[in-house]
């Protein structure tokens, strides 16, 4: 049986001649329906290109992806994607930009309001629906952001480094949103990310990405129990994912 | 609170350091000994233009149609422009640079070339407001439709949406408020375009009426005019501004926040 995802050879050089800049692989990759993988790799390394490519967002320069079986040439639409900058717009309240993702989809609003009801409440937001993003701090935000993305259902989730730029305890609590609301929905989800904890709190499975142009090192097996809240962190399986990852990238002088 | 006694207390010193100008203006006159036919004083701007008061008002609506006319004319060219240069990459690099370049000449020396071609009557003037005010408002909006971030622009994207639907939906919201930079920029202009065109050919507005009573030595009727000129600018730029606040409240307020 052929996998939910596959990658295969895929590859992205950006610009020609001299000033070609060889971003990513070429490295193959397969994806099952429901796992929850993470790209894990030192800055600069082409996880998120390799995001792009995947999404169909950005051409790649050899090799192909396909889903299901189907050739990706376009822009999939059924995902959700979730970046660092967040995708919320500042003229619509935190309900209006939930709406925003059904709107453009051309779905009917009237049969989301208790969805979007049950999203923000699962991450803490429902007082804040009728809020505006720049009313709401950074944490905050980035949850209206996650809702914005898993509204519509998508069966891929993407997620681009979306805790960047929080501090380290409200990452905690979003990572465990994250978590609560894939363990129910169990979306395919792409994350790509460089905290090593992350990867492996989160993940089935994490990849690990050499630094430019970025190949696949290898592949590690997350074999813990969900959900992986804090005594499964505090686990000596738990340090051990971690150290060992560490030393890959140590080998490669990135950390 | 706080702000809002704050406010009311740089309002005072607004009102009073206006009061005080012209008390300073009204009594250095006598003082300094300063003829009449070179500076009046308020007071004589204000008793001797309300004698003239009739012919004043109607030459503000004469320099408010041309003023008015062409900014909405330059408005509608301007952003229409602006959205067809910043979505067709041959425009870009054809019109774009076409504009900017012509940017740099100033507009109002083709004024008295217009009057030349076009006579003393209103459509001269009406062009002249267009080509200055054209300008801020293309280039500004061609800037603002250009803008959209590269993370909304893969949101999009990614629902399939119609090219049109975005546009209504996202990139006309997010271009609004670097559009209104260019708005604000061409209504001071506005009033600028229409004075100095009636200054080099007309028989009637504003800047024919100084023009006029400035060479029959009446600097008091120039002062009225230009008291009339100023609270036309004004108009135009509150009207801009209050268009500002009713269509993109969300952008004011984040400012406010941001402060």
């Amino acid at each position: 049986m052929k996998n939910f995802i596959e990658v295969t050879e895929l590859k992205k050089v950006f610009g020609d001649g001299e000033d070609e800049v060889h971003a990513f692989g070429p490295a193959t990759i397969n994806i099952n329906a429901g796992e929850f993988v993470s790209i894990l790799g030192p800055s600069g390394c082409g996880k998120s290109t390799l995001m792009l490519m995947v999404a169909g967002l950005l051409d790649s320069t050899s090799g192909k992806v396909e889903f299901e079986n189907k050739l990706v040439n376009g822009p999939k639409t059924d995902i959700g994607i979730m970046f660092q900058d967040n995708t919320l717009v500042p003229w619509r309240t935190v309900k209006g930009n939930i709406e925003l993702q059904l709107e453009l989809r051309g779905l009917n609003l009237k049969d989301y309001q208790e969805q979007i009801n049950n999203i923000l409440k699962s991450v803490n937001l429902d007082d804040f629906a009728d809020r505006y993003p720049n009313e709401l701090s950074g944490g905050m935000q980035q949850r209206a952001a996650f809702c914005q993305a898993m509204i519509h259902d998508p069966k891929i989730i993407l997620l681009d480094e979306p805790l960047g730029k929080l501090d380290a305890m409200t990452r905690e609590k979003i990572r465990a949103d994250f978590q609560k609301l894939w363990m129910v929905k169990k979306p395919t989800v792409i994350f790509v990310t460089h905290s090593i904890e992350e990867a492996v709190q989160l993940s089935n499975r994490v990849i690990l990405i050499t630094p430019r142009p970025g190949k696949i090192d290898r592949e590690i097996n997350i074999d813990l129990p969900y959900p992986r809240d804090l005594k499964i962190k505090r686990s000596p399986k738990f340090t051990e994912y971690v150290n060992s990852i560490q030393e890959v990238f140590h080998k490669y002088g990135v950390i | 609170m706080k702000k809002f006694i704050k406010w009311i207390a740089s309002g005072w010193m607004l009102i009073l350091f206006f009061v005080g100008f012209f008390l300073f203006w009204e009594y250095s006159i006598p003082l300094f000994d300063i003829p009449r036919y070179i500076l009046p004083s308020p007071s004589e701007i204000v008793l001797k233009g309300s004698a003239d008061l009739d012919k004043l008002i109607y030459y503000t609506g004469v320099t408010a149609l041309e003023t008015v006319l062409g900014y909405i004319i330059a408005l509608i060219l301007g952003v229409g422009f602006g959205i067809a240069i910043s979505f067709s990459s041959i425009l870009r690099r054809t019109l774009y640079p076409f504009f900017v370049s012509i940017e740099m000449t100033p507009k109002i020396a083709f004024a008295p070339l217009f009057i030349s071609w076009f006579g003393f009557g209103l459509m001269p003037k009406v062009i002249i407001v267009v080509l200055v005010c054209f300008f801020p408002i293309v280039l500004n909006a061609i800037l603002a439709f250009n803008s959209l971030s590269n993370e909304l622009t893969l949101f999009y994207q990614s629902t399939g949406a119609s090219r049109l639907k975005t546009f209504f939906t996202i990139r006309l919201p997010a271009a609004l408020p670097q559009c209104f930079v260019g708005f604000k920029y061409a209504a001071i202009n506005a009033t600028v375009g229409a004075t100095i065109a009636e200054f080099i050919g007309s028989d009637k507005g504003l800047g024919f009426y100084i023009s006029i009573v400035t060479g029959n030595m009446r600097p008091d009727l120039a002062f009225a005019g230009i008291f009339f000129l100023t609270v036309l600018g004004l108009t135009v730029f509150g009207f801009v501004t209050m268009m500002e606040k009713i269509l993109i409240p969300w952008h004011i307020s984040m400012k406010r926040i941001n402060k």
